[in-house]
């Protein structure tokens, strides 16, 4: 039965399976940057809802920049409640949760790519490297941007100075 | 209210001690601010404070006390440490809700700061586990997975011992970027793998800059640019320093 509405959604089991990957991503920095033990499991939680959220929409074909601002809003909004439940501001959550979006993979081919165009241009190929370079650098600058704003969503849209003073009210039936 | 000169003096020099905390285990310019403005205001006072990113200037002042303080501090730049930005904001609020008295913050302080980290051979593990997790996600198998968490034990490893030794941060980022790709090259030299990309690229993903730059653009974003821009730049300067040891390691392999 799942496996019908995973093909309605277009995904396979290797796309829910990188939800795992990305929990344990985060959780790695969560543990570097010595959070409290009692968010591990949240920040686990928080970080492959987003990362899932990204990669559906990526699989629909939306622009990575909008997918990473989906994934990090998403975190950004869902850190809120958990601020409350667990009594600790939210950027504990959110930014071990948003780490493992940080487009290393494009830094890493932008660096490369720089590394590349000091060698002097004997053919055709530097406009290409150029290309790609610039391409690839302006992807990780927007992506991190996106990171920060959909962190910070909450804060911006309610206009409020502390999560403290943000309660997300939930209707009970 | 019987206010008297030093008691001006003891709250400003806890604020102050309090925004250095803050500063340098990874909050943002307006948290610092915004928790100080915060403790200040339940005791009366007023406080105007310039942030930088290595040294607080804060002035306090009060309607009925004629002198006032002010005083420059540095900020140590210390590692991101959540526990303490948490335990600084959990206490401020209680400072606000139950009055507490200056001794009393004194005390929490202390012991917030003596607060242990987690044991070291969890945090090379669990972050070899994120090595591993990030090998996955760009596409690797299991055996790139665990070049990747062997690469990134050692590269963190190297990280902590440099730094323990009293190396410059960058440098050490250089050394750990340098090990950690020598070793997960060392893998493709042998033909364990194939493509480059899966477990060369992401063993160094542990060193990512993310606090730096997403603190960068929270400040930007906040109004302080100059904050923000000191911040990207220190960022790039360790992103730098990464790309450096992975540009060694594949002139030693001849990549």
């Amino acid at each position: 039965m799942c496996h019908v509405y995973l093909s309605v959604l277009g995904m396979d089991w290797l796309l829910l399976e990188k939800g795992i990957w990305f929990g344990f991503a985060a959780l790695g920095f969560a543990i570097l940057f010595n959070v409290p033990g009692r968010t591990l499991v949240i920040i686990w939680l928080l970080a492959a809802m987003g990362g899932l959220t990204k990669i559906i929409f990526l699989n629909y074909g939306v622009n990575v920049i909008l997918s990473s601002f989906a994934g990090a809003s998403l975190i950004g909004f869902a850190s809120i409640p958990m601020a409350h439940y667990k009594h600790t501001p939210p950027l504990i959550f959110s930014i071990p949760a948003l780490i493992p979006m940080v487009p290393g993979a494009f830094a890493y081919r932008t660096m490369l790519g720089l590394m590349n165009l000091t060698v002097i241009p004997t053919n055709e190929s530097y406009s290409q490297i150029l290309n790609e370079t610039v391409s690839n650098g302006f992807k990780t600058l927007f992506i991190v941007m996106t990171l920060a704003v959909g962190a910070s969503i909450p804060m911006l849209v309610t206009r409020k100075s502390s999560a403290k003073q943000l309660r997300i009210k939930v209707k009970k039936p | 209210m019987n206010k008297s000169n030093s008691d001006i003096k003891e709250v400003g020099s806890v604020l102050l001690e309090i925004g250095a905390l803050l500063m340098s285990s990874g909050a943002s310019s307006n948290r610092v601010r915004l928790t100080v403005d915060r403790l200040s205001e339940t005791y009366g006072y007023k406080t105007e404070m310039l942030v930088t990113n290595r040294a607080l200037m804060l002035t306090v002042t009060h309607p009925n006390i004629t002198e006032h303080f002010s005083r420059v501090k540095r900020t140590s730049p210390h590692g991101v440490n959540f526990r303490l930005v948490s335990g600084i904001s959990r206490m401020s609020w209680r400072v606000v809700d139950e009055k507490w008295d200056i001794s009393q913050i004194k005390d929490e302080l202390k012991r917030l700061t003596a607060l242990p980290h987690y044991n070291r051979l969890l945090v090379l593990t669990i972050v070899a586990l994120a090595g591993a997790s990030f090998c996955r996600l760009f596409g690797g198998n299991v055996i790139e997975m665990a070049v990747s968490f062997v690469a990134t034990f050692i590269g963190l490893f190297v990280r902590q011992k440099t730094h323990k030794l009293g190396y410059n941060m960058y440098l050490c980022v250089f050394f750990a970027s340098l090990s950690a790709s020598l070793i997960s090259g060392l893998s493709i030299k042998l033909g364990m793998s194939n493509t480059l990309e899966h477990s060369f690229a992401t063993s160094v993903l542990f060193l990512v800059p993310g606090v730096p730059f997403i603190n960068a653009f929270t400040d930007l974003i906040d109004g302080n640019i100059l904050n923000g821009l000191v911040r990207g730049m220190n960022g790039l300067l360790v992103a730098f320093m990464i790309a450096l040891g992975l540009l060694c390691a594949m002139f030693i392999y001849q990549f």
